[in-house]
């Protein structure tokens, strides 16, 4: 089977995102977040994508976007947030911006999915939940389509709180 | 030309752009009084360039001026690249290059020598670069580099105050504000912008 249930569609992503009047995606690419990369790079109405050369800059670019009033979402992978835990800590947390974060657990065994993070033998996926929890940084898992609501969640969790949240991509997003 | 000169030229030129520095710049600014709008990267060594490249894009008709570290630039070189990926044409970026790390406390060596920050600016796409070493130029040209179609770099050379810490003046501890005001600037620079309806 090419694409399974734990695929969720790029457009349903689009969707979500479009939902919740994000209008700039900021992003350094993800490996599982490809197909959503290709649908915005062709251009999706509405939402401005920003590129980075790293994710300490897009959690900068992101919170420079909010404080002048713009409502972003960051793009990144697992080893995104590894690299930008202090700019995090500095923008999300002491600055209380409201980041959104999708990000992709890269490297994830495909044989894990649907299975708990904490099973997986890759220290780049187990770590993420772990890493975020440390940051009090609040995440939800997006496992298969039941979960999109859970976007809805995370953007009004980070607007009412003034803190960043983090929606956990656990699969390659869907071509279809 | 010392940073607290450096910075009164660039303060006295800002009128109503909005105004992010870092690290010693941010300490002139206070100095000088700098207000609204204005917001600071601390303590957050390298984060100015691309705080003020999102602020550029959400405010296109606002000048935004970064007045960044050597130091700092360094630990974000890629943000040159970062801000040329969108080339917001209000985006005014200024360099403290004083060659040294906690400058005017310990002043500790940069780990390169010469660096062309002007060749490195303009090698990512800056258009516009300047290299200004006195405070009578940079009076005389700041309006032309702010009134410009960015995005500008301007490397200005800085003579390192003396240090301050040693063995009869050792560290003191930090206030709580050097960890709170981001924070509160970035609430105060919001409201400030969302009662001007730009955004």
């Amino acid at each position: 089977m090419l694409q399974n249930k734990f695929n969720i569609p790029a457009g349903a992503y689009i969707s979500a995102l479009q939902r919740n009047r994000v209008d700039y995606v900021v992003t350094v690419p993800d490996w599982v977040q490809l197909a959503l990369h290709c649908q915005l790079q062709a251009g999706v109405e509405g939402i401005e994508l920003v590129q980075c050369c790293n994710e300490d800059q897009a959690v900068c670019v992101a919170a420079g976007l909010s404080i002048g009033g713009k409502n972003p979402v960051l793009i990144v992978q697992n080893q995104g947030i590894y690299g930008c835990v202090n700019s995090i800590r500095a923008l999300g947390l002491d600055a209380q911006q409201p980041l959104v974060f999708m990000v992709g657990q890269f490297g994830r065994e495909f044989s894990n999915f649907g299975k708990s993070p904490n099973l997986s033998r890759r220290n780049t996926v187990r770590y993420l939940e772990p890493v975020l929890d440390a940051l009090d940084v609040r995440h939800w898992c997006l496992e298969d389509e039941s979960d999109l609501p859970k976007i809805d969640q995370a953007f009004s969790y980070a607007q009412r709180t003034s803190r960043p949240t983090a929606l956990i991509v656990g699969a390659p997003t869907g071509w279809l | 030309m010392n940073i607290l000169t450096a910075c009164q030229a660039i303060q006295e030129a800002r009128g109503h752009a909005i105004l992010i520095a870092t690290m010693g710049a941010m300490v002139a600014f206070d100095k000088l009084n700098a207000g609204q709008p204005r917001l600071n990267s601390v303590p957050l060594m390298g984060g100015s360039a691309s705080l003020g490249m999102g602020l550029a894009l959400a405010h296109p008709d606002r000048i935004i001026i970064v007045v960044d570290g050597d130091a700092s630039l360094l630990m974000q070189l890629g943000a040159l690249v970062t801000v040329m990926g969108k080339s917001p044409g209000n985006f005014h970026h200024f360099l403290i290059s004083n060659g040294t790390q906690f400058s005017g406390l310990s002043n500790l060596p940069l780990p390169g020598r010469q660096i062309d920050y002007c060749a490195l600016a303009a090698a990512a796409g800056y258009p516009i670069t300047h290299r200004i070493q006195d405070e009578k130029n940079l009076t005389m040209r700041i309006e032309d580099i702010l009134s410009s179609h960015g995005p500008s770099f301007t490397d200005l050379i800085i003579e390192p105050d003396p240090p301050i810490f040693g063995p009869n003046s050792p560290q003191q501890d930090w206030s709580d504000h050097q960890f709170t005001r981001m924070g509160d600037e970035a609430r105060q620079l919001a409201t400030w912008l969302a009662s001007r309806g730009a955004a």
